[in-house]
């Protein structure tokens, strides 16, 4: 391994990349193809390739009794998935939906095609979700939803959202696109609140190229969701709307039911790069590893670390450095959505917190292309940073 | 087949062991689909734009003969794209002989159907009958229709939209192929949009591609669909996640490469059921209308009840048990399916309605051989002369 020893080794600065590809952090696991070609008999020998045909029942009956929930609807996306699932469970009349401002990047614009207002609330500082405490004072007349999304590791008070949402009338839907294989004091993810909605772009835990679906208890909502993935067409002939077509394909399907059957080994390797990481990291000072809560069960998909105030650069100038290394390192949730311009109207108050928060986090290369040598060696070049930090920033000063 | 009595609705035997759904169905061999996957197995490059994709896309534009073909993953999404790109809100005339999904997707940005009727000789959209719904009203684009394999009047569409100063984008979801004195569909109107569901010629479970001449306008719509292949970035309302996945488009990029053998099989099935079915009373064979070139992908047929002896959906009920999934095209029309799931009232309109009620679309894709066409037309034949019986029959089981 060629250890950096000096800043001239940085790739920035000319030196050999720490890899020759690009190592990322999307998941992008691949199934067993052998399982891929298998459940793609089902749509093959009955000539059918889309509307709720075999591969689709079967997943949608797979994925319920995995998160151990009545019901299983999917789409072709966790996008409209979401958009769907907002605006079967908005209060009507109402039009605001409180959400944090740390989170996905196309969360806001969800709302905006389900007809709602972001009302965006501050975060738990330790989870880096919203929380009870977060989104109560946000709840006003106008709020017809409560969007409980969980962090990318750990999960969201979800018990303690719950409560609220209880108390205080207003429909609470869980965005878990982060926390499929997770559970919560316990309880596995998927019969929170209301509903809940996960992805399963090839990015994500599950692969089926692209997808997603919902999960809830509760029959007549997964009823109308069918309906209305459909284009609002009910079996009697008549129909319904608001309404579009969002039907999950049957090869997407098929993928999606190979990568269920690969989940115990992806959980086994993710398991084996976090714990490389937290060894590699132990000794890099000015670093963070946000780690697992071990006494739930998780899936240990992604690996964030917090840089501390003795770390000796910027966020900015650490993620260029690890571009060049070929890691396609990314700013936690950055910029905030409330920081974004949107072309239409949101809701926020003091944010200071996602603010400071969305400064300090990055994601590090995870998912199927990275070995636990590659590991070390993100975790090499990280204490190379931290060692030559002063040097690289006096060599960029505009950068850091 | 030539008994009355035989037919499956009185307990006989199926005409077809298997039901023959319509829609094309197209798909590669098992041998061929499975070399397909591995190789994107191999790659590891699943979605965002994909190699494949791309490929896809340059394909598209050059063969359609436009600017820009932005994939989509379906029609709905593009449709929905396209409202947003071009800004339409209020009022859009849209044809009411179409699937709910066409003027569903009006929804979504904020506009809502102006429905118009369709002509009586054609059942599609012209000028002539959007031209008075523009006529003291605010109306913000025309979304035209080419259903079957047809192609409405979108040069004189295209003139009014002009005169109008409104744009025109066109729900061309069964035309891919199709060409207007030899132009292809694609690029008639400010976009054109096309379905890549498997009922569709150039199939690929769900997908769709969304055809655009003007630059700016497709950098608005590659900025909605977001992300990879976004190209420039320029300010949009808000994005619309749309992606193709590099397994829809290895297998829309195979059916582009058998098209020529589908049209042509296409084109000889319509030719058999059309000579076929030529002598039965009461049962016309639709030819494809308004363009030069047709995929021939919808074989429909028009019921007139009086002389066929026997309604269109009593012979659909028929078909069904014998296994022929045959389709009655759009039913409801799309102004009453939207007037049932929206506060408002359907205007009658009457050439609408009377497609509505008299449209059969038989199967007719891969699984149906020739010695099987000659079948289902005996079969019509042997309803038709004993349309009486069969009907009086069906009364009494009601």
């Amino acid at each position: 391994m060629d250890a950096k020893t000096s800043p001239e080794d940085f790739a920035l600065f000319g030196g050999k990349p720490t890899f020759d590809s690009i190592r990322s952090t999307s998941n992008l696991v691949r199934p067993e193809f052998d399982r891929f070609l298998a459940y793609s008999r089902l749509f093959f020998d009955g000539d059918r390739f889309s509307d709720e045909g075999r591969a689709q029942q079967l997943l949608d009956a797979r994925l319920a009794e995995f998160h151990a929930v009545r019901h299983c609807v999917s789409f072709c996306s966790g996008f409209w998935a979401l958009v769907l699932a907002m605006k079967c469970l908005a209060l009507t009349g109402r039009t605001e939906v409180v959400m944090p401002s740390l989170t996905y990047r196309r969360l806001a614009d969800v709302a905006a095609w389900a007809g709602l207002t972001p009302h965006f609330c501050e975060v738990d500082p330790v989870r880096l979700s919203i929380s009870a405490e977060t989104a109560g004072p946000c709840i006003n007349e106008n709020t017809a939803l409560i969007m409980g999304v969980h962090p990318i590791v750990n999960c969201c008070d979800a018990a303690g959202l719950e409560a609220l949402s209880v108390e205080s009338g207003i429909p609470l839907l869980f965005d878990s696109v982060e926390s499929v294989y997770e559970t919560v004091d316990g309880r596995k993810v998927g019969s929170f609140g209301r509903a809940e909605c996960f992805s399963m772009h090839a990015s994500k835990f599950v692969n089926a190229f692209e997808g997603g679906y919902i999960t809830t208890n509760d029959t007549a909502l997964a009823e109308r969701l069918r309906i209305m993935r459909d284009c609002g067409s009910r079996d009697d002939g008549t129909f319904f709307a608001p309404a579009m077509n969002a039907r999950q394909i049957e090869i997407h399907a098929a993928m999606a039911l190979a990568a269920l059957d690969d989940m115990p080994d992806q959980v086994e390797l993710n398991r084996r790069r976090y714990y490389r990481y937290k060894t590699g990291l132990a000794n890099v000072p000015g670093l963070r590893l946000v780690p697992f809560d071990e006494r739930e069960r998780s899936g240990y998909k992604n690996i964030v670390v917090e840089l501390l105030d003795d770390w000796p650069i910027s966020r900015e100038l650490t993620l260029v450095l690890l571009h060049k290394e070929n890691m396609l390192c990314r700013p936690y949730y950055f910029p905030a959505l409330h920081q974004k311009t949107t072309g239409y109207p949101t809701v926020w108050g003091d944010l200071s917190r996602t603010e400071a928060l969305a400064k300090r986090f990055l994601t590090l290369p995870c998912g199927y292309f990275v070995s636990e040598d590659d590991v070390e060696r993100v975790c090499d070049c990280l204490r190379a940073i931290h060692v030559h930090g002063a040097a690289l920033a006096r060599r960029v000063p505009e950068a850091s | 087949m030539t008994k009355a009595a035989s037919l499956a609705i009185f307990g006989g035997a199926p005409l077809f062991a298997r039901p023959i759904a319509k829609g094309q169905q197209h798909f590669p061999a098992w041998p061929q689909f499975e070399a397909m996957f591995r190789d994107i197995f191999e790659r590891q490059y699943y979605t965002n734009h994909g190699p494949l994709a791309q490929a896809l896309e340059r394909r598209l534009a050059e063969r359609l003969g436009v600017r820009h073909a932005v994939l989509v993953a379906n029609e709905f999404i593009g449709l929905l794209a396209a409202g947003q790109a071009l800004g339409v809100q209020g009022n859009v005339v849209v044809p009411a002989h179409c699937s709910i999904a066409t003027p569903l997707s009006l929804d979504w940005t904020g506009a809502k159907p102006l429905f118009c009727d369709v002509a009586p000789q054609t059942g599609l959209m012209t000028a002539e009958l959007v031209a008075p719904l523009l006529a003291g009203r605010k109306v913000s684009a025309i979304l035209a229709v080419n259903p079957w394999g047809d192609a409405c009047d979108l040069h004189g569409l295209q003139a009014l939209a002009r005169e109008n100063g409104i744009p025109l984008y066109v729900d061309s979801s069964q035309g891919f192929g199709c060409e207007i004195a030899g132009r292809p569909l694609g690029g008639f109107g400010d976009i054109e949009v096309f379905s890549f569901h498997s009922d569709n010629i150039l199939g690929s479970c769900e997908g769709g591609v969304i055809c655009v001449q003007d630059d700016a306008l497709a950098a608005r719509i590659r900025n909605i669909r977001s992300s990879y292949g976004m190209g420039t970035p320029v300010p949009v309302i808000k994005t619309a996640n749309g992606r193709m996945s590099e397994a829809q488009a290895a297998l829309a990029s195979f059916n582009l490469d058998h098209y020529t053998d589908y049209q042509e099989r296409n084109a000889r099935m319509f030719g058999l059921f059309r000579a076929g079915l030529a002598g039965i009373a009461g049962l016309g064979v639709r030819v494809p209308s308004g363009v030069s070139q047709s995929n021939y992908q919808n074989l429909i047929c028009h019921i007139d009840e009086a002389v066929f002896g026997m309604s269109r959906d009593d012979l659909w009920r028929v078909l069904r048990r014998e296994n022929l999934l045959a389709g009655r095209g759009f039913v409801p029309p799309s102004h009453r399916a939207y007037a049932e799931s929206h506060e408002t009232t359907a205007d009658t309109l009457p050439h609408t309605e009377h497609y509505g009620a008299t449209t059969i679309e038989l199967p007719m894709n891969q699984a149906l051989g020739e010695p099987d066409a000659a079948r289902v037309i005996d079969l019509l034949a042997s309803i038709q002369r004993n349309a009486g019986g069969i009907r009086q029959r069906l009364a009494e089981m009601a």
